[in-house]
């Protein structure tokens, strides 16, 4: 109803005045306008009935208060021209966007005042993401987002086709996946969607959402629970008198608790279930698809040459649970778009391993056996913990000494015991290898990772000791590459293990900083 | 059993006075707040000069024997493959990255750096784990190696990444 006035013309009589050669409302991919270069392309027409609602969902306050003021009044037409804004626009951007794909280049040009042009060399291109929202996937539409790894990622930089149809945009998509790797792919003709069948790596099945309690999505739905339970409360507080107090006891305390837990989890596997229903892991050619999402499907796609290692995400919480977390390395991909390098949810430990190892080529840096660091590595661990448990000790001993009440002792030992847990745990969690061509270094305990890192991606070598570490005859080595973090670390190592690892992994970069001991 | 040696070359000596005056700079600043925050927090008499004095005596100790310990450190290299530094004093981190993977060599000079006729020259790659950073070099000696840099990553070819 809302869409009326100019939302739904049908696709073929296009509004007049802009400048409409006929082929852009039929979209043929490489229409060629002149002799070499393509024709600029409108997106999908289909977007003249998606940008409207959208705006309208938008302008849904605005409009809300226009309907009351309008009704308050009595003046009916203004309450339509409200409704009329918010559908020009979308036709306004429809009709202001164009792009197109030259063997050379990727540009997009937006903007009816304000024009934008945005351009980007094909082999420039690293990520290409399809994501649809309920609306896109109803029309099948996708919307793309080309990424080029670049540090200016403003909302209006980014080369953003929204939106295009599903087969034109997984053509695209593999289009300028095969020129940006210099592969021969499926060049330009139209329709070639249709290549090599996809093998399934992995594939979301209900059981993950066990993982779901166990994962970080637990301190969303918390965040969320606490977020709307605080007003309640004050609200709520509001009405207490003292006669409700006795009402108020331990066992009911206790229920309230357990609800509050149940309430969290049974949010956190619907947050995961939305997130990540339906997740596929799949190889095509020289690429990794990464398919997800319940509502709006997210497809992200890796390609094989910048696939510079994994990294196996296994904090304390899922490690309980025995499930694992898996993301990849990208190369050119750091920091914040680091988003589109998920390649599993938390997902079963076997699942997990299993995909690593298909990804790396190799089972072994995934689940073989490191080597652990020993007995100074170990003790180190352990002086850590307990110099970072000592001002809190401190402070509880001058507290008891000067009058507070004695009890106070236990949560000094409580607070040591913890501290030597994590000890023991970080030191058992240390390790390091050079397995089947990979770097692969293992720590933490909370936030317990093992990375595996491509030789041939290994950029350089960081060794740092401090004066301690020195003396104990360990060093932290890092293996340095152009993606992820920039480094996989491997703390604590003796010094003669990182020496070993270096020259496995870059055979020959050391051998003239070397010296007889 | 062989280890890896220590880079070939030291900087510049005159980046220890270069190093002390920075300090030193910083120093004074340090004792500043310190003598503020102790004229408006702290109550008067003996402890708070003892305090602020004690501040001095570190500042101007750390201020003395960090530089000096620094230039123990700092070292460089370059051969025909790779490039080796190290640097830092309590920390000592040293970074070793191939020619090949070489994406940028910067020459810097701060003023005062200027007065000494000193420079810093950075290499870095496509990591964001850091680049190798040489301070304290003498201005000959950096535009030579950032020569030397150049011309070497420049015969490999790719994207370096």
């Amino acid at each position: 109803m809302s869409t009326d006035p100019t939302g739904t013309p049908p696709p073929g009589s296009p509004p007049p005045p802009p400048p409409p050669p006929p082929q852009d409302w039929a979209p043929a991919p490489d229409a060629p306008a002149g002799p070499d270069e393509p024709a600029w392309q409108r997106l999908d027409p289909r977007m003249l009935l998606v940008h409207p609602i959208t705006e309208l969902v938008k302008f849904l306050p605005v409009l809300i208060g226009l309907l009351v003021a309008g009704g308050a009044s009595g003046t009916g037409p203004w309450a339509l021209l409200g409704v009329g804004f918010p559908v020009g626009f979308g036709v306004l951007r429809y009709l202001t966007t164009t792009y197109r794909v030259t063997p050379a280049r990727v540009e997009l040009r937006r903007g009816l005042l304000h024009r934008h042009t945005l351009s980007t060399p094909v082999d420039r291109v690293r990520t290409v993401d399809l994501t649809a929202s309920p609306i896109h996937r109803v029309l099948g539409l996708a919307t793309t987002v080309i990424g080029t790894g670049s540090v200016a990622t403003g909302e209006d930089d980014r080369l953003l086709l929204d939106a295009l149809p599903r087969e034109q945009a997984a053509a695209l998509r593999g289009r300028l996946l095969s020129v940006a790797t210099g592969e021969p792919g499926p060049d330009g003709a139209a329709g070639t969607t249709d290549v090599v069948p996809e093998r399934v790596v992995a594939r979301f099945s209900p059981r993950w959402l066990w993982y779901a309690p166990f994962s970080s999505a637990v301190l969303v739905a918390t965040g969320a629970v606490l977020g709307t339970a605080a007003p309640l409360l004050e609200s709520v507080e509001l009405r207490i008198d003292e006669e409700d107090l006795d009402f108020f006891s331990p066992a009911l305390g206790a229920a309230l608790a357990a609800g509050a837990l149940v309430l969290v989890a049974a949010l956190a596997v619907a947050g995961y279930l939305v997130l990540n229903g339906g997740f596929t892991l799949t190889r095509q050619e020289s690429t990794w698809h990464v398919a997800r999402g319940l509502l709006t499907h997210r497809e992200t796609s890796i390609d094989v040459v910048r696939l510079a290692g994994v990294s196996i995400a296994e904090p304390a919480a899922l490690r309980l649970a025995r499930g694992r977390r898996l993301t990849a390395i990208v190369t050119g991909l750091t920091g914040s778009q680091q988003a589109s390098t998920v390649l599993l949810p938390p997902a079963p430990r076997d699942t997990v391993v299993a995909a690593a190892a298909s990804v790396l080529g190799a089972p072994e840096p995934a689940s073989g056996l490191l080597r652990s660091h020993g007995r100074a590595a170990t003790t180190r661990r352990f002086t850590r913990a307990l110099i970072g448990s000592l001002p809190l000790v401190a402070a509880v001993v001058v507290a008891v000494a000067a009058g507070a009440p004695a009890g106070l002792l236990v949560l000094a030992a409580l607070v040591v015991l913890v501290a030597l847990a994590l000890a023991a745990d970080r030191a058992r969690s240390l390790g390091h290898a050079h397995l089947a061509g990979h770097v692969v270094a293992r720590s933490g305990s909370l936030l317990r990772r093992r990375a595996a890192l491509a030789d041939e991606h290994v950029i350089g070598w960081n060794l740092r000791a401090t004066w301690f570490q020195r003396r104990a005859g360990l060093v932290t080595v890092a293996a340095t590459t152009a993606g992820g973090d920039g480094q996989v670390r491997a703390l604590d190592v003796p010094e003669d293990d990182a020496l070993a690892l270096a020259q496995a992994a870059t055979p020959g970069l050391l051998d003239e900083f070397l010296e007889e001991r | 059993m062989s280890q890896l040696r220590d880079p070939a070359h030291r900087v510049s000596p005159r980046a220890r006075t270069l190093w002390q005056l920075e300090a030193a700079a910083e120093a004074t600043f340090t004792i500043a707040v310190g003598v503020v925050a102790a004229l408006f927090w702290l109550p008067g008499g003996a402890l708070r000069w003892a305090l602020v004095g004690l501040l001095v005596l570190v500042c101007a100790g750390l201020a003395t024997i960090v530089p000096l310990w620094r230039y123990q450190v700092h070292r460089w290299e370059v051969s025909p493959t790779a490039v080796y530094t190290q640097r830092g004093w309590w920390a000592r981190e040293r970074r070793i990255a191939p020619m090949s993977r070489v994406q940028t060599v910067d020459f810097a000079q701060g003023p005062l750096a200027r007065l000494f006729g000193l420079a810093t020259v950075t290499v870095t790659t496509a990591s964001a784990a850091g680049p190798l950073q040489i301070d304290g070099l003498d201005q000959a000696v950096a535009l030579s190696l950032v020569d030397e840099l150049t011309r070497k990553a420049d015969l490999v070819e790719g994207d370096a990444t």
